[in-house]
Formats: structure tokens, C-alpha cells, sequence
């Protein structure tokens, strides 16, 4: 199952909106850097598509609250994140 | 030689930036080595496939030009997100590059899945 | 490299010897390429050239060289689109060499 990783804004990239545009069941959303602005406003029920991680050093960061529907994860879980999915798509712009 | 499973994912629209040719240009350079990727257009990046594109007056080369090079390097499918044609009013029989065949694909998730590494551009 | 005079004209070229217009090309200044690389031009050399610049107008791009087997063999058949022609006719490298004398950009793709 593929792990798909969004690195920009919703609010001024499409990388979020053509993420979830190919999203498949058992897939899985990681949220980094400007990404985690998904954390905002009613972002979160919008893609709420299957489970979405967020890296909490760049949601602490940016100084957004990670919401219940996030999983919060380290650098580690990133990782293992990698380790178990494949294939894994950056969606970076 | 290995040959490895990977797709190139196409995203970006022609022009406005450089995002699109880098992305053709990463493509044939693996392809140039034997190492050719599946291909799919989706999202804006269909509008690479456009017929009848004339960038001189804007001072660029046509894309479209490169992308009909393709077979030429060895690939022979070009895959499109049929969704995304929908979108953006675009009919898939107007799309055409000599040599290939234009393959639609419906479930992009699932297309996407079939592959052990996927190069997003 | 920089430059060189033909037929009493100052052609630029880039530091690996491809031309940096190519508006400059003609058959004199393919000559001149030719002869730079060692290499005397026959009609065979020429169809090859031709076709080169067939290839560039068509797809806008020099071709490396598995994309130019294909071409010279779909365009003058396949006793002539293998590398072991091309790389007699213009050695080491066939793509950068024909591209070069063609007065093409240096193949994009080719390392």
C-alpha cells in the first residue's frame, strides 16, 4: 500500500488535493513541513480518506495544534512508516 | 541489467514553470540508460498532452515536441488519469503521440500501487 | 574552444565545441566540425546528419543514442540502425559526435 507524503499547504498547493485524488483504500497520508497546515480549519474532516500521520516537529513548529484525527509522530515512526509501506509518493509542489 | 519497476508521475502543467520539462527531461534520461519508467498523466500535468501547442512566442520549446520523443526512447504506453481529462473538458481522442499508445487509466490509486518506486514530478 | 573562422566567418562555439547558434550551421561549417573530430564526411556521414536534423525538428531534442539506433533504423533500415554503423561513422560517441557536426545542442540525456 502506498504511502503518500504532502510537504505543502493545502491552502496554497495542490499536492494535498492530487494526493487524495488517487488515494486508494489501506493507503497512508504522512503530513510534513508547510503540509501539516492541513492540521487548520476544517482540513482534517476533508481528508479524513484513511489514516493520516503528522510530523509533530514541524506541526510543534509552526505552532499548530494536531488534531484527534492525526496520529502525532517522531522521526522514528517516520521510518518505520517508509519501511512499511511501498510504493511511497512525495507530493513536494 | 536490473530493471526496476518504477513509475513517473506527471503533475504539472506545461510552461508556467520549468517542473514539467525537469520531470520529461529526468524521464529520458533514465530512459536514454535502459532504465524507461512507466508514465502516467494526471492532474493538471494532462495538459502536456494537448495538441496543437505553439510556445515560440512565449520563448519556449514545445513540450509536446519532446513528449512525442518518447517512443523514440524506448516508451511505448502513455498512461492518463481519466478523471483528470474529464475535469478539464478534455476529450481523450483529441490526445495522440506517434508511436505510443494513450492508455486510460480509471484507478489511478490502484495503478500507483502496482509499482516498487514511484518518481513524482 | 570559443571559436572559429569559416569561409571568413567568426562561428561561436561552447567549450565542448558545439555550435552556440544554430543558425550558423551550414554544410561548410559541418565540414569544419567533421574535420575537428577527425573525421572526413562521406554521403553516408551526410545521411545520418540529415536525419539528425530531421529528428531535431520533429521532437525539438538531440537524440541520445538509443533513441538514434531506433531512428536511423526506421528511417534508413535496420542494416543501418545499429550502434556499430553509427559508431564507425562517428567515433567514440555517435549521438554526441553527429550532433555536434549537425550543429545540434549536446544530447540532453546522454552522460
Amino acid at each position: 500500500m502506498t504511502l503518500h507524503i504532502v510537504s505543502r499547504s493545502p491552502f496554497s498547493s495542490n499536492a494535498l488535493a492530487d494526493c487524495i485524488g488517487t488515494f486508494s483504500d489501506g493507503d497512508a497520508l504522512l503530513l510534513i513541513e508547510d503540509g501539516t497546515y492541513a492540521a487548520s480549519g476544517f482540513m482534517p474532516e476533508n481528508i479524513a480518506v484513511g489514516p493520516v500521520y503528522c510530523l509533530k516537529t514541524d506541526a510543534d513548529a509552526r505552532g499548530l495544534q494536531v488534531p484527534e484525527t492525526f496520529q502525532a509522530i517522531d522521526d522514528a515512526r517516520w521510518v518505520s512508516l517508509c519501511v512499511e509501506h511501498k510504493p511511497i509518493v512525495s507530493w513536494f509542489k | 541489467m536490473m530493471t526496476t519497476n518504477t513509475l513517473a508521475l506527471c503533475r504539472q502543467a506545461p510552461y508556467g514553470d520549468a517542473l514539467a520539462r525537469e520531470g520529461l527531461e529526468a524521464i529520458l534520461a533514465a530512459a536514454a540508460m535502459d532504465q524507461a519508467p512507466a508514465v502516467l498523466f494526471l492532474r493538471d500535468g494532462v495538459f502536456q498532452l494537448l495538441p496543437e501547442q505553439a510556445p515560440s512566442a512565449i520563448g519556449q520549446k514545445s513540450l509536446l515536441r519532446n513528449l512525442q520523443a518518447l517512443p523514440m526512447f524506448g516508451i511505448e504506453t502513455i498512461h492518463v488519469c481519466e478523471r483528470s481529462l474529464l475535469e478539464r473538458g478534455i476529450d481523450a481522442k483529441q490526445l495522440a503521440i506517434a508511436g505510443a499508445e494513450i492508455e486510460l487509466v480509471a484507478d489511478t490509486g490502484g495503478f500507483i500501487a502496482g509499482f516498487d518506486s514511484v518518481l513524482s514530478f | 574552444m570559443g571559436s572559429m573562422q569559416i569561409e571568413g566567418r567568426e562561428i561561436a562555439l561552447d567549450k565542448e565545441g558545439y555550435l552556440r547558434e544554430l543558425d550558423d550551421w551550414n554544410p561548410a561549417v559541418a565540414e569544419a566540425l567533421a574535420k575537428a573530430e577527425g573525421i572526413e564526411l562521406t554521403d553516408a556521414h551526410w545521411e545520418v546528419i540529415r536525419l539528425l536534423q530531421d529528428f531535431y525538428r520533429e521532437f525539438e531534442l538531440s537524440p541520445a543514442m538509443r533513441p538514434l539506433v531506433k531512428y536511423v533504423g526506421q528511417q534508413l533500415g535496420a542494416d543501418k540502425g545499429r550502434s556499430i554503423y553509427l559508431m564507425q561513422l562517428f567515433p567514440p560517441s555517435p549521438a554526441k559526435v553527429a550532433s555536434k557536426i549537425a550543429g545540434l545542442p549536446k544530447p540532453t540525456n546522454c552522460l
